[in-house]
């Protein structure tokens, strides 16, 4: 019960009614336990902070993970009527409140909602159980062991049934079984099976409910300019134009933190975002930029080739690669680059807050609703108890929905405007704010032994970390190496990082790291193996002891038919990365078409242990890629000290006539599960190259790639 | 400010508002039809589809004073029980992901299906290509497009 406190809780308690209380005390040891106790006699009783069963025998289960598309709205209770025996499609799903001290963390990040918190759900379903059972063994003077739960009911030997409805009431008085027998994964009849989603009706018929679709009564919408530079300053405005607007009410200055950083803005308040949008037009500011104007792509490509000269520090070592690199009569070296990146979430950037003396709410969608609540109390010196926090699906989030810059914008305004304000951002605004996906110089080297195995190998990425952004400290930290894979049995390896600091902000991005490095590393080798004339996939196996890497690898080869012999209209490439614990193999297939080279084929293979519902996990692999081939296909650019692109018609986000065909295996297994959410995306970009390099002999080491161009 | 008159999924309504402001904040924002969304603001990425007397347009860059008295179509009026075919094979295949672009990708789809009941590949990837998602749903969006043409 890592994650999920043993505190006592109290849970939905109606106003009218005494409650069940059901949950976490201290015991004499220091221990905490389980506990259960009855005050109420609500036709509904909460056994736990996820199950609530009713007298009628309605179950509700409860997800406790804000939900971005990731599918743990039907993920979490799967795994609970997995261990409760209910019926998984007969169950309300409700999405639970935001209380860290009922759930713990409820930050969806990393991939990390089934990964960290599966044993604990398992035993909050299989204590709810036993003591259904026990209830029910209790009232025909049975032994426990004659009683088997099964579908919503109790079951004797003999043939007497009891449902859940009939049981809560004398279940909820036992004592909650502190170590409940959990279920050999040979007997999951929910997990890993392909249930329907329960939160996609909802999203068929404009149903769902998202933070921008919110409205709260006295709400103004405010727009807010900012500087396009990072940075920038407010020299001065005149807000004497918009207050012109019909509906504009105030126009206020503003500000907000991006990693230690103020950035500051003019938000312009109005009776509609329309409004609020035409009056924001009509500002005028004059920015002092902070001579930041002549930042551009080149000045940031000069300046990481110069910093790639500098040996950064070790992030991982082993053997003695260094010495061998400068003693070595060929090293074969290659570099690869990679540009910034938005996260670009459907939904832009919103929030609603209302900040008042000694409360505050706030509405929308997130990725961290307590991390929310925390900020709140923090910066306004308001107690955590008295911040409400709604949050609602999210519109993609991709880690830009983790941070709390547009709650600080959207408070600041209510506190000085004194009522409720929905800060709404435009594309243009997410494009060019950020913070973005860092880009990166990776430096690989490398010295093949007279045998033709990879004797030693240096990587070196040179790049912006997001934990150290500001401030004289210079030393990368292991967060810069993310998706350089360690597994490769080479016997000399050095992984070194150069830390740049710059004015523009970087941020995590689905997969983070491991959507820039893999791009270097898995390249890299596939150089070393056309250098050694070796088949690129036998090439990696040689190097390769992990057995769950080496398993994708070779489910890979047979699905994509990686052996039979190629036309010359086809080329494929291979690429593997492991990201948030699931092993991840890929073929791209390429082929030329009228002068263009498109994609015909994406086959992959993924180990993720234990997988809860199979058509989430393909689901997550299809979006992983397609959000990856985007990110090889189009990056921003940096200009005069900003970014370039402003909307879509400049960033082009990658459309359906550009999405090839992708084959998903998953690997079976009973191993804890991984993460599903990211393990996609770091192998597109490596892939792909290594598949175009096949077709036509040419190397692609920046990104994006123009398929057009290519031929 | 002028005197506006809609007509909304069979409802008339009467509203005064500026005649410049887009049919997407006059929907969302006055007449609390959330379901049509925002996302680009300059007709890129179709999240905002809406139909106007049957043909798809985007509600974003389309001025309310431009739709007075016409019939507009919003995905809350598609049909009556989340039972029109093409919402039936979204379900069918599971379509959605974060589903906050999926109400273009709907309205889209059901007005190619019905100017074209059986459309080919082709067909479909170069009318559904206008609409944007960031999630990746495209291989579902086109299975459930095909599901529906084949029946």
């Amino acid at each position: 019960m890592r994650n999920i406190p043993r505190r006592k809780f109290i849970q939905l308690s109606s106003a009218s009614g005494a409650f069940l209380i059901v949950g976490c005390i201290p015991s004499a040891e220091g221990k905490e336990k389980l506990i259960s106790k009855v005050t109420s006699n609500l036709p509904s009783i909460d056994l736990n902070q996820f199950i609530s069963i009713g007298k009628d025998g309605s179950i509700i289960l409860f997800n406790h993970r804000p939900e971005m598309g990731q599918g743990t709205y039907q993920s979490i209770p799967m795994i609970l009527a997995e261990e409760l025996e209910v019926d998984i499609d007969l169950v309300e799903i409700r999405q639970s409140q935001a209380s860290r001290e009922l759930y713990g963390s409820q930050m969806v990040v990393g991939s990390r909602s089934i990964q960290t918190q599966f044993e604990q759900l398992r035993i909050m379903g299989a204590s709810a159980r036993e003591i259904l059972r026990q209830a029910a063994a209790n009232k025909w003077e049975t032994d426990l062991n004659d009683c088997r739960a099964s579908n919503g009911r109790v079951v004797s030997n003999d043939g007497q049934v009891f449902t859940y409805g009939e049981l809560i009431e004398d279940a909820s008085k036992l004592e909650v079984p502190q170590k409940p027998p959990l279920k050999n994964p040979d007997q999951f009849k929910v997990i890993g099976k392909p249930f329907h989603r329960r939160d996609i009706p909802l999203k068929t018929n404009g149903e769902a409910q998202f933070g921008i679709d919110i409205s709260v009564p006295g709400m103004l919408y405010a727009s807010v300019e900012r500087s396009p530079v990072f940075l920038g300053k407010i020299k001065s405005f005149d807000e004497s134009e918009a207050l012109k607007v019909q509906g504009v009410k105030q126009v206020i200055s503003t500000s907000r933190t991006v990693y230690g950083r103020t950035r500051f803005g003019v938000a312009v308040l109005a009776e509609s975002y329309w409004a609020a949008v035409q009056g924001r037009n009509v500002l005028l500011i004059e920015w002092d930029n902070q001579s930041l104007e002549e930042v551009s792509d080149l000045t940031i490509e000069k300046e990481s080739l110069e910093a790639s000269n500098s040996n950064g520090n070790e992030l991982f070592g082993r053997g003695n690669t260094d010495k061998i690199l400068d003693d070595s009569k060929e090293v074969i070296e290659a570099s690869y680059q990679t540009p910034y990146q938005a996260h670009v979430p459907m939904e832009p950037m919103n929030a609603i807050v209302s900040v008042k003396e000694n409360s505050a709410e706030f509405w929308g969608s997130t990725q961290n609703p307590n991390g929310i609540r925390s900020f709140i109390a923090r910066k306004y010196e308001i107690s955590e108890n008295d911040i409400k926090i709604n949050y609602t699906f999210m519109g993609g989030g991709f880690g830009r929905r983790s941070m709390t810059d547009v709650v600080e914008e959207a408070a600041d305004l209510s506190k000085k405007s004194r009522v409720p304000v929905k800060v709404i951002w435009s594309r243009e605004d997410d494009l060019t704010q950020g913070p973005f996906r860092a880009c990166s110089l990776n430096v690989c080297r490398a010295v093949i032994n007279d045998e033709g195995k990879v004797h030693a190998l240096e990587h070196k990425i040179v790049a912006q970390e997001i934990r150290n952004q500001t401030g004289e400290n210079m030393k990368a930290g292991r967060q810069l190496m993310g998706g350089i894979n360690t597994n490769y049995t080479i016997p000399h390896l050095s992984v070194k990082g150069v830390l740049r600091k710059r004015h523009i902000p970087v941020s995590y991005w689905r997969a983070v790291y491991h959507s820039t490095n893999p791009f270097a590393h898995e390249s890299f080798i596939d150089e070393l193996a056309h250098r050694v004339k070796k088949d690129p996939i036998a090439f990696r196996l040689e190097m390769l002891d992990q057995p769950r890497y080496r398993r994708v690898l070779e489910e890979v080869a047979v699905r994509a038919n990686w052996q039979a012999s190629r036309t010359d209209n086809i080329g494929k490439g291979v690429a593997i990365a492991e990201r948030s614990g699931a092993y991840f193999a890929m073929v791209v297939e390429v082929r030329k078409l009228k002068g263009r080279i498109v994609i015909s084929r994406i086959t992959t293979a993924l180990d993720l242990g234990i997988c809860i519902n199979p058509d989430t996990v393909k689901a997550q692999t299809e979006g992983s890629i397609v959000m990856g081939l985007g990110a090889v296909y189009s990056g921003l650019t940096i200009k005069n000290g900003a970014v370039n692109e402003q909307n879509f018609n400049t960033y082009p986000m990658l459309k359906m006539d550009q999405c090839p065909e992708i084959e998903t295996y998953i690997i079976k297994s009973n191993a804890p599960p991984d993460g599903a959410g990211e393990s996609g995306l770091p192998t597109v970009a490596p892939a792909l190259a290594n598949a175009i390099f096949d077709l036509t002999g040419k190397r692609i080491r920046k990104l994006p790639i123009d398929m057009n161009g290519i031929m | 400010m002028a005197r506006i008159k809609l007509v909304v999924n069979g409802q008339k309504r009467e509203l005064d508002l500026d005649p410049t402001m887009p049919l997407l904040w006059v929907l969302r924002d006055y007449l609390g039809l959330t379901g049509t969304k925002y996302a680009c603001g300059i007709a890129q990425c179709g999240a905002c589809t809406v139909h106007v007397e049957g043909v798809p347009i985007r509600s974003c860059v389309f001025p309310v004073s431009a739709v007075q008295g016409k019939e507009i179509t919003t995905i809350e009026g598609l049909s009556k029980n989340n039972d029109h075919p093409i919402q039936i094979a979204w379900i069918e295949e599971q379509v959605p992901q974060c589903g906050y672009c999926q109400s273009g990708q709907i309205m889209t789809a059901a007005s190619l299906l019905k100017r074209n009941s059986s459309p080919t590949e082709e067909e479909i990837d170069n009318v559904m290509s206008s609409v944007l998602c960031r999630c990746g749903t495209y291989p579902r969006i086109k299975i459930a497009i095909q599901k529906v043409s084949g029946e």
